[in-house]
């Protein structure tokens, strides 16, 4: 492994057309759990195979049993409903959950994956959770008098199965938060119930943060209890990062160099270009490129060609940082 | 007392998956432009009928055809695109932010033909079919990019500019009311004098208009909002019910002069609102305004809910009407 300027990800990749294929058919009654439960687990190898030969770093199980990040732990956990269709944007739709009643856990929702992604390679898998004030936000409180009441409860469970993921062997665990900025007066919130999440972790602790007014909940945002906060900067051109001039990022960060959302793929120089920028506020050891967000809306082969740019980008600037300062 | 909704209808129903169905047609190339249009026209009409079926008095129609608040003017306007993808305010749904190229220019026509087709349709008959436009000060802050006016101020007032355009064309084709959809204020309540001057521009088009800052408080506001002359508007959407805070707005309706549009069902919860929970709502606002100038609303726009949660708060939103008139059906 590099120990400068690792990358990674930030949790899914495109799913292959089988796949695919076959979850329609599951949701139809047409594919058994079973077999689809035997494609997600080859997909999952693929995609473990596909990040170790571009060279990433600190690797993800790519969510290949995964829809939405919010939903996969809303249908495992007591206390949820799972609502109608909802539109997100363009055509695109998905089941809003509704917290109908007093939230728990029944069982671990994602150790089993964890233990298999990391049976298959020696290189570190990271565990990934939705953070409890981004399911809140994205479902309907029904049971819950108040937001916080809500937080802390869904705290609870995601503090369950984040100890459970440790105990699993995780040295890396993310708890994403992307709807953090949905209202900066509650960030508060956000960093309370984290706070509840992490206080008897000793993994690394990561929280992925994307679309929306970064601005709105900087430097207070840098109180939320991670190690290391995952940053979509290239869809932004990078101007969150101007934040830490008034203010420093005292995190590890890692720093977004392509879109996600663009068929186009990026240079590698442009991505490059994007590390460099980064490397003005945070040392490479605690600089990790990686794409703005998930991948799950790209394709397989845009997804590889996307990671690609990102381990070739950082292998330029590393060579650049590596290299003696001129005399 | 008579009821409205505001913004976006759900476009689609367990049942009723056209639209969607024909968009995946599009995007594959299997289907034409005339062939969208028409389910897009037939979308429109099982919405309003739905509208209209519950018993609501003052309809739209559903916004059927938008994909997000701001995408019939970014696409229709000289010089704006559809630019990158961004979350809308405090919801898990997303919009494409407006890019601006050059100077706004508008036919103001671009909202005429689907205004004359919501009129037309069968649900429209007995029915108010209110208009509805983007508020210039939340298309001006969600602006990506703006290669042509040099600050907010005179982005905020060229989009106002080119939405009392489209005003005017609606004024044209009929429309007694329009639903200028303000998120924006809200959220920048400091913003309050700039939107003054937007509104006292739009109110050039010449249609009264109902003025919606809604997703945020603004009980703070409605004291300068109370101002006629700065803010020429007929109707002030006020949501009374979504926040733990929302209800103490009530209290400070009394200075307002605009009929009010008391937003009392909460369009982006699923939890559905008791008889009672309503009435003491309205009872409250009743003493503050009269009923001659109240209206009942939903907060927003009813699409951030599912289909089938949305037309049971329909049937919320009109029986807290029928109990709170205290007509009996």
């Amino acid at each position: 492994m590099n120990d400068i300027l690792l990358t990674t990800t930030v949790g899914s990749f495109g799913k292959p057309e089988y796949l695919q294929k076959a979850r329609n058919a599951n949701a139809r009654g047409k594919v058994s759990d079973a077999e689809l439960h035997e494609l997600e687990k080859k997909a999952t190898e693929e995609w473990i195979r596909r990040q170790e030969d571009i060279g990433l770093d600190i690797l993800v199980d790519g969510e290949m049993y995964r829809g939405d990040m919010v939903a996969y732990f809303a249908e495992r956990l007591d206390g949820f409903k799972i609502g109608g269709l909802v539109r997100s944007y363009g055509n695109r739709y998905y089941h809003k959950p509704v917290i109908a009643s007093k939230i728990s856990r029944p069982k671990p929702m994602t150790v089993e994956w964890f233990r298999y992604t990391q049976s298959l390679t020696d290189r570190p898998v990271k565990g990934m959770l939705t953070g409890p004030y981004t399911m809140l936000d994205w479902s309907y409180n029904e049971a819950y008098k108040t937001r916080r009441d809500a937080a802390l409860a869904l705290a609870e469970v995601v503090r369950q199965e984040a100890e459970d993921l440790e105990r699993a062997g995780a040295k890396y665990i993310q708890i994403d938060e992307p709807a953090i900025h949905a209202r900066p007066e509650e960030l508060p919130i956000a960093i309370e119930a984290m706070g509840v999440v992490t206080q008897n972790l000793k993994a690394k602790t990561i929280s992925h943060i994307c679309y929306g007014d970064f601005a709105a909940i900087y430097p207070g945002v840098l109180k939320l209890p991670v190690d290391q906060l995952d940053l979509a900067m290239h869809n932004y051109e990078y101007r969150w990062l101007s934040l830490f001039d008034k203010d420093p990022f005292t995190k590890e960060l890692a720093i977004g160099v392509v879109d996600v959302h663009s068929h186009r793929l990026e240079t590698v120089d442009e991505a490059a270009e994007g590390i460099r920028k980064g490397l003005k506020y945070v040392k490479a050891d605690r600089l990790l490129p990686h794409p703005d967000c998930g991948l799950k809306t790209r394709t397989v082969e845009e997804s590889l060609d996307k990671c690609r740019v990102v381990v070739e980008a950082a292998r330029k600037v590393r060579a650049e940082v590596g290299r003696p300062a001129a005399v | 007392m008579k009821t409205t909704i505001v913004g976006a209808y759900p476009k689609i129903s367990d049942e009723h998956q056209e639209l969607r169905r024909a968009l995946h047609k599009l995007d594959r190339d299997e289907l034409d432009e005339a062939g969208i249009q028409s389910v897009y026209d037939d979308t429109t009409a099982w919405a309003m009928d739905e509208i209209r079926s519950a018993g609501i008095d003052i309809i739209n129609d559903g916004q059927i055809r938008w994909d997000d608040l701001l995408a019939p003017f970014a696409r229709a306007w000289r010089n704006t695109e559809r630019g990158p993808l961004e979350r809308f305010y405090d919801n898990n749904t997303y919009f494409r932010q407006p890019v601006i190229t050059g100077p706004i220019e508008t036919d103001g026509k671009t909202l005429v033909r689907d205004y004359a087709f919501a009129v037309a349709t069968p649900a429209a008959r007995g029915a108010t079919v209110k208009a509805a436009i983007a508020g210039p000060l939340t298309f001006a802050t969600l602006t990506a990019e703006d290669k042509q006016y040099k600050d907010l101020e005179a982005r905020t007032l060229a989009v106002a500019d080119a939405l009392a355009s489209e005003l005017r064309g609606l004024k044209g084709a009929g429309a007694p009311l329009v639903d200028v959809e303000e998120p924006a204020l809200a959220a920048h309540p400091e913003l309050i004098d700039l939107e003054a001057e937007a509104i006292q521009r739009l109110a050039k088009g010449g249609v009264p208009i109902a003025l919606h800052p809604y997703f945020f408080p603004i009980d703070g506001l409605l004291d300068k909002l109370s101002d006629f002359k700065r803010f020429p508007i007929a109707i002030l959407g006020v949501d009374v019910r979504s926040r733990e805070t929302s209800a103490r707005a009530i209290e400070r309706l009394s200075g307002l002069k605009s009929s009010v549009s008391l937003g009392i069902v909460d369009a982006r919860n699923t939890r559905i609102e008791t008889p009672r929970e309503l009435g003491e709502l309205v009872e409250a606002a009743l003493k503050h305004v009269s009923a001659d100038r109240l209206y009942l609303s939903t907060t927003t726009g009813l699409e951030y809910l599912p289909h089938d949660v949305a037309v049971q708060k329909l049937r919320a939103l009109v029986e807290a009407a029928r109990v709170t008139t205290g007509v009996r059906a």
